[in-house]
């Protein structure tokens, strides 16, 4: 009886990316695809300081926000393995500048617990959650808060005020 | 298809029938006798009405169905085309129009329809009350060619009788074609079926009301037939009648002879079919976001030449080089093709107009005569899009403040009626539309003392301008926002707001005036939105995009000539003050070397009367570019318009110098 109900616990699939040493998640039905950053990326004049630019995605024009700079992380410059998660928040896409991707893992949606006011450094109204599997803790990332059109209007606002 | 696939054909089906109903109810006016326009009238209204049922949007469908009801008066001439009613049926229009509007935003049932079905119903109910109307009831008729009766009275013989059955099927019946061919069928299992009315071909495409006449040779009784007919469901009614072969029916016009079935119940008569069998539609219908995907590739396509291209050259491959070259040439006339696939007739524009005028001109006792011409020129469908309300502004102005009161024309020694032409063409890449009107035109200076009451020049500024920069006053923002000056002016609330959407299309927008006489608004427009041409350059290690519509010419300025007037750099050109703009500055680009150069690249654009110089490191290149939205994520940037992919794929930057200069 256990195993089955095991069987039937609901799963979410995530994709686990690294921000500095800390592992992150998203919901893979977000996530559109994952590319190496080896194009040159155009910098857009007064967008929000976390947008690093714009890249030529197969023909669409995809703005790119470095995560750390949007969550005030302080962190060494990004390194090799760095990657952009292209994901789609609000039928638009953006691409989410990591330290790594990490790997797609299965965790069941009870493992998922509400994100304490601080996590790692990150907001919780910018998380949906953390997760606890084994001895590893990841931190579920809220894109439509973390990614809104009219938060990062107001942020190029506030970029402007200063 | 997907349901919101059916919504966007029903969508574009009704635009373009409300439109017809329009311009139907505006020639009507002018000739109510005419029966071809009620025929047109009530042909629209009833596809919007069967449409419309079929999508469930019932209050549109009963409007229209109550229209249909009195059109149907209308053209069995029980009641007469009185203004009264025309404009009972613009007001059923314009609540058809509103109706629709809510549709996309599931608003449709909600919208009050009970005013205007109630004078639809007031019409149609007095009429049917009516004793007269009774009698005149349409009859359906069944006639023979001279030719046809030769050939039946052959048949008639050797107890073949002919029959003439009236079918009325039931008005909920959905499929009255299926059924009527059914029908059909089965008296054919009874008999030959010799003719019908309307034809067998107008019966499958639906192309009748409620009922039909079937002619059939048969050896059966008589009433096992109509038995066999009442048995297939959604029959309301037969009625069978046997013809004696000398009694047939000739099918000649004004033939004393007549044939006729009395209807039992009042009924609409069937529509009138087309003339011809109405050829393959030459045209079809695309969604435009299957053009824009289109596009897209082909501008894919341009940027990958660009790649091959630079491969062919460090190969020097003569064979290479000489296909690449090839397929440049194809490209390039692929590109132009696709872009015509998007060009619309600014006729979907300019059709509103006619009722727009009527309305205006009654609302104000004018009389105004419109003239359109040019209406076959062609826009980008996203120009198109954008175009209507600026005009829509601009004629509203010319019928409000431009043209005058009859007596008032008359006492200027003008005709009393107004007139006011519309003109479009095309003259390079660039779409002219006119607006003239033969009014009182704009005193500038009223303008003038307007501009300078509301401190938006200076009495020495004025001094330098001329007729026409004073009245093109009335563009600057805030202008002509309260009553009293549009009553002054002659013209405009809201100018401002014409020249914005004007200028967002990349267009421009002008006004001369002869007081008097008359005024003109010439707006220029590009012939699309897709793409601009740009003139590239570079600044630093970065390649930005400027239009070329705001582009007045490009300089060489020496450092030596460049002065500084209160903290700003200028420079003169022919004997004016050139304003100088580091583009840096504004970018924040860090690597910019202008600073440094003996010899300054400008390019100096304008942006209504004003130049600026920008400054830039270097001129790349003049280069035509698809133009891309940044995305909601970024949404819009002060000073960029967008975005466009280069030759090598990476993104440049189109700027926006309105904003600046």
């Amino acid at each position: 009886m256990k195993e089955k109900e095991e069987i039937r616990e609901e799963l979410i699939q995530l994709v686990l990316f690294k921000l500095g040493e800390e592992e992150f998640g998203v919901n893979i039905l977000q996530a559109r695809e994952i590319e190496k950053l080896d194009q040159g990326l155009t910098r857009v004049p007064k967008a929000p300081s976390f947008v690093e630019g714009v890249i030529n995605l197969r023909g669409e024009i995809i703005p790119i926000v470095d995560l750390r700079k949007r969550f005030g992380l302080t962190l060494p410059p990004l390194g090799y393995d760095s990657r952009v998660i292209i994901v789609e928040v609000q039928e638009a896409l953006v691409g989410m500048l990591v330290d790594a991707v990490v790997e797609v893992i299965r965790i069941p949606v009870s493992a998922v617990e509400p994100p304490p006011p601080i996590t790692k450094g990150v907001e919780s109204q910018y998380l949906s959650g953390v997760a606890k599997i084994g001895e590893r803790l990841i931190v579920l990332l809220n894109l439509e808060r973390a990614l809104s059109p009219e938060e990062s209007k107001e942020l190029a606002e506030a970029d402007l005020g200063e | 298809m997907e349901t919101s696939e059916y919504l966007r054909v029903f969508m574009d089906e009704c635009q373009e029938h409300l439109q017809t109903l329009n311009s139907s109810l505006l020639a009507l006016e002018n000739d109510p006798e005419n029966k071809e326009i009620l025929n047109s009238i009530f042909r629209s209204a009833h596809t919007i009405k069967g449409a419309s049922a079929t999508m469930g949007f019932n209050k549109m469908a009963d409007v229209t169905h109550a229209m249909e009801d009195v059109l149907g008066l209308l053209r069995r001439g029980d009641i007469e085309v009185t203004p009264e009613i025309t404009n009972l049926l613009f007001d059923s229009v314009d609540l058809l129009e509103i109706l629709a509007r809510g549709i996309p935003e599931g608003r449709e049932a909600d919208i009050e329809a009970t005013g205007v079905l109630q004078r639809l119903k007031k019409y149609s109910t007095r009429e049917e009350l009516t004793p007269s109307s009774r009698d005149r009831r349409r009859v359906l008729e069944l006639r023979y060619l001279k030719e046809e009766q030769e050939q039946l009275k052959k048949q008639l013989s050797g107890g073949r009788k002919l029959y003439h059955f009236h079918v009325i099927l039931k008005e909920e019946c959905l499929l009255k074609g299926a059924r009527a061919f059914m029908i059909i069928r089965e008296v054919e299992a009874a008999g030959t079926v010799v003719k019908t009315i309307p034809s067998t071909n107008e019966l499958e495409d639906e192309r009748f009301r409620f009922d039909f006449i079937i002619g059939l040779v048969s050896t059966e009784p008589l009433e096992k037939v109509v038995q066999i007919i009442k048995k297939v469901s959604d029959v309301q009614d037969v009625q069978g009648e046997e013809v004696a072969p000398d009694e047939l029916p000739e099918e000649r016009r004004g033939s004393g002879e007549t044939y006729r079935f009395a209807v039992q119940k009042e009924k609409e008569p069937e529509l009138s079919a087309p003339v011809s069998t109405s050829p393959t539609a030459l045209t079809v219908r695309v969604d435009i976001r299957k053009l824009d995907d289109l596009m897209n590739l082909v501008a894919e396509l341009v940027i990958n030449r660009g790649r091959l291209e630079q491969i062919s050259s460090e190969l020097q491959h003569e064979d290479l080089e000489e296909s690449v070259e090839h397929l440049n040439r194809l490209l390039l006339e692929l590109q132009d093709d696709v872009l015509k696939t998007r060009m619309v007739a600014v006729e979907h524009v300019f059709s509103r107009f006619p009722r727009l005028i009527r309305d205006l001109a009654h609302r104000a006792g004018k009389q105004v005569d419109l003239q359109i011409t040019g209406a076959d020129t062609e826009l980008d469908r996203t120009v198109i899009d954008e175009i209507g309300d600026p005009l829509v502004h601009i004629i509203r102005n010319s019928v409000d403040h431009g043209i005058e009161q009859p007596e008032e024309r008359k006492a200027g020694g003008k005709t009393a009626t107004g007139r006011l032409s519309v003109n479009a063409h095309q003259a390079g890449n660039q779409v002219v539309i006119t607006v003239v009107d033969d009014g009182k035109g704009i005193e500038s200076t009223k303008i003038a003392d307007t501009a300078l009451a509301k401190g938006y020049v200076t009495p020495e500024q004025l001094e330098e301008m001329s007729e026409e920069e004073i009245i093109n006053l009335v563009f600057l923002p805030g202008f002509s926002t309260s009553e009293e000056v549009t009553d002054v002016s002659g013209r405009g609330v809201g100018m401002d707001v014409v020249r914005e959407r004007i200028s967002a299309l990349g267009g421009q927008v002008q006004l001369s005036s002869v007081p008097g006489e008359g005024t003109t608004v010439t707006i220029q427009l590009p012939l699309t939105l897709a793409i601009i041409q740009t003139l590239m350059v570079q600044i630093g290690s970065e390649i930005y995009a400027i239009p070329t519509s705001l582009v007045d010419q490009t300089i060489s300025v020496d450092r030596k000539d460049i002065k500084k007037l209160r903290r700003q750099e200028v420079t003169m050109l022919r004997g004016e003050v050139l304003p100088l703009l580091r583009l840096q500055d504004v970018l924040g680009v860090k690597d910019a070397r202008n600073l440094e150069n003996e010899e300054l690249d400008v390019v100096i654009v304008r942006n209504g009367e004003r130049r600026l110089g920008c400054v830039v490191d270097t001129l790349l290149r003049p280069q035509d570019v698809v133009i891309k939205s940044l995305g909601t994520y970024l949404g819009n940037i002060p000073g960029i318009a967008g975005a466009t992919i280069l030759g090598d794929g990476r993104v440049a930057l189109i700027l926006d110098l309105r904003a600046v200069a």
